[in-house]
């Protein structure tokens, strides 16, 4: 292979540049079904600061993992990526690049972790053979080297490297397996990291590892970072900020002692509310009323939690809630709008 | 990376794994031998008695004619079970199936080898050929099958799976041997070539052998390109392939990890299709009048000639045994799961 586009490889090798910012904007994702094209993420704004760790929480079927998706412009069939454009430092729109292009940013700009329980490696191949192959993909000259980074990574997350390169997928735990994936995800130097569920269906100790990894990793690579995952109890280890989802819209985003200790919107408060407690009364926690909206039955207009809200008013029916940004955090809701208004004019008073 | 990781391929591990095998293999093969002599014996009418007698009648002395039927047989006529069985078992040891009713005179093995001759070429050849065609296409049926390519395809496979095999050569013959007479209608060679490597001959053999490949290849292709079809639409699913994607892998080894994982299965149905090959195929031999392993059969049991038929199924038998054997060890190489020996 000719093609020299791996030139910061040799251009500035170690210098920890900054992390990027990834900005994503309006973007709207819809999956085509019987019933017409309908939306999985509607409007979403999103911006991950540089260096920072973002957690999206939500239910199954809230569009998180589509949201992740469109970070790699791969978002599947039925799906389409409608509107809206992902801005990341240093590559520009990712929803515009195509082809060779775009290939070429996955792995080696942005890396992408799978969930730890479902199979992201090739069952016939060692590990080492697939490091080979990506390698090859993204022109890296110095396959040596490669190698010796991945066995690097792979001791820093705890593992005898040489011999997990020489195993196959099923001679791995699945803590092993999910460590692979996020040395796979780093080892061409990617700044941008999304993880979806990266801890879903592992054991809790095994869980507890992999999230203190993420953040060990994280920080000593300057990276920037996103976590998929409908455990809020993780996030809360890992994120910096964190972002809650329902039917496909960003409805709470802040840092995340913030979100979780003052939650502002009723579907955030719901959420941490149904968390069973360690101590005292299991009773205590409470699963919020109602399941949430389908593609097929989200609202057509109006707040799409209203249904299942306590604080519903007449306007969550008719008009949708706006994402207002007020103090570093971001809330769309009329209801806490409302509320928050009230509090600062009494402050005024 | 010189760790011993268990689960490497190792020689002796397979080794022994073959031995497993092949023992198993031979008690197979004893079994139905067993069974075939049984059979022969216990048949309505006793045919090796009938023949011992029929023997006496025409004049021969008992003795003369026990030592006939033997032959014939392998076993004496008389004395009891157990003596005609290790007769029978100990002329098997010596690879002697006995002597043809039909043909009289002539050993079976003799016929056996002379009729494989016609029938394994073909049939591997069709086995092969509608095998690298199937999964060809049965690729671009999964990766096209939300188009008009795929569904074609996909169309072609069920169609050709569903037609008997006899019509397909049927209609073989009628149309390029009677409508449009470009191919022989049957026979495996012409009469006026010498046999023996020379150009002549060996077009001459090809030219016969083009329709019945061709009908075989038609015959199993559907089979295959269904098969093979599902298998790449499951991998499809199969995460690995969307997370090499995601790491920005080259489209080439991706489609390699797709064909690979996918093909996969196939092979034990390529090895056994090629274990069943010792059978012939009865339909396409007949059509063609090939004078193969198929066509002996369906001979030996229209003349009730019980040793060709004993010796033509045990020659089925040690074929579908040693293919199971075969794919076993073939997935052992191929399958690194397999070859550790059943992980998660």
């Amino acid at each position: 292979m000719t093609a020299h586009t791996a030139a910061h490889d040799t251009a500035a090798p170690e210098t920890p540049a900054a992390a990027p910012g990834v900005r994503i904007r309006d973007l709207t994702v819809v999956y085509k079904t019987p019933a017409g094209e309908l939306p999985a993420v509607r409007g979403v704004d999103l911006t991950l600061a540089p260096g920072t760790i973002t957690g999206v929480v939500g239910e199954s079927g809230s569009g998180k993992s589509t949201l992740a998706l469109s970070l790699l412009n791969a978002v599947q069939p039925p799906g389409r990526i409608a509107a809206g454009s992902v801005e990341i430092d240093g590559l520009g729109d990712v929803l515009t690049l195509r082809g060779e292009d775009l290939r070429r940013a996955r792995g080696r700009q942005v890396g992408y972790v799978f969930q730890a329980a479902q199979n992201s490696l090739n069952p016939l191949k060692t590990i080492g053979k697939q490091l080979l192959d990506l390698g090859r993909s993204h022109d890296v000259d110095d396959l040596r080297a490669l190698v010796r980074d991945a066995k690097d990574l792979l001791a820093r997350m705890g593992m005898d490297g040489a011999r997990v390169l020489d195993s196959y997928q099923h001679e791995l735990s699945g803590g092993m397996r999910q460590r692979v994936g996020i040395m796979l995800a780093l080892v061409l130097n990617a700044k941008v990291v999304v993880l979806d569920e990266p801890t879903t269906a592992l054991d809790m100790i095994t869980q507890a590892t992999i999230l203190r990894i993420i953040r060990e990793v994280h920080e000593e690579r300057a990276l920037t970072t996103l976590v998929i995952t409908h455990d809020v109890g993780a996030v809360a280890e890992v994120a910096d900020s964190l972002a809650v989802m329902y039917g496909g819209r960003v409805v709470e985003h802040g840092p995340v002692t913030e979100v979780l200790g003052d939650a502002r919107h009723p579907y955030t408060q719901g959420l941490i509310r149904a968390i069973p407690r360690l101590t005292g009364d299991l009773s205590l926690a409470r699963a919020l009323p109602g399941r949430p909206p389908t593609l097929g039955t989200l609202p057509g207009r109006g707040c799409v939690f209203r249904e299942r809200c306590e604080r519903r008013m007449e306007v969550c029916e008719t008009d949708e809630p706006m994402a207002v940004n007020r103090d570093g955090r971001t809330v769309a809701c009329h209801a806490a709008d409302r509320h928050l208004s009230l509090v600062k004019r009494k402050e005024f008073v | 990376m010189t760790h011993a990781v268990p689960g490497r391929p190792r020689v002796g591990a397979i080794a022994r794994k073959a031995g497993g095998h092949l023992v198993r293999g031979l008690v197979m093969i004893w079994v139905v031998a067993t069974i075939s002599f049984v059979i022969i014996r216990e048949i309505p009418g006793n045919p090796v008695l009938g023949q011992y007698e029929s023997l006496i009648q025409k004049g021969m002395s008992p003795e003369q004619a026990e030592r006939a039927t033997a032959v014939l047989y392998g076993f004496l006529p008389t004395g009891n079970l157990w003596e005609q069985y290790v007769g029978y078992m100990g002329s098997l040891l010596h690879l002697d199936l006995g002597r043809s009713l039909s043909t009289p005179g002539v050993e079976v093995t003799t016929l056996i080898g002379h009729a494989a001759r016609w029938t394994v070429l073909p049939v591997l050849a069709g086995t092969l050929l509608s095998f690298l065609l199937g999964v060809t296409m049965g690729v671009y049926a999964a990766i096209k099958r939300s188009g008009k390519l795929g569904d074609m395809l996909a169309l072609s496979g069920s169609l050709l799976h569903g037609v008997p095999v006899y019509v397909i050569g049927l209609l073989m013959t009628a149309i390029f041997a009677t409508l449009w007479p470009i191919m022989p209608s049957g026979g495996p060679v012409d009469v006026e070539f010498v046999p023996g490597f020379n150009a002549g001959y060996i077009g001459s053999l090809i030219h016969h052998a083009v329709l019945p490949v061709v009908t075989y290849t038609l015959a199993s292709y559907g089979g295959w390109i269904l098969a093979m079809k599902s298998n790449v639409v499951a991998v499809l699913g199969d995460d690995f392939i969307l997370a090499a994607e995601l790491r920005g892998l080259k489209r080439g080894f991706v489609f390699r990890y797709l064909a690979r994982n996918a093909i996969l299965p196939l092979f034990t149905i390529l090895a056994l299709s090629i274990g069943m090959l010792f059978g012939g195929s009865i339909f396409i031999e007949q059509i063609f009048n090939y004078p193969g392993l198929g066509l002996l059969l369906v001979d030996s049991i229209s003349s009730r000639d019980y040793a060709l038929m004993g010796g033509t199924f045990l020659v089925i038998t040690v074929g579908i045994v040693v293919a199971n054997i075969v794919a076993d060890l073939l997935y052992t190489v191929i399958d690194p799961r397999v070859r550790s020996g059943g992980a998660a």
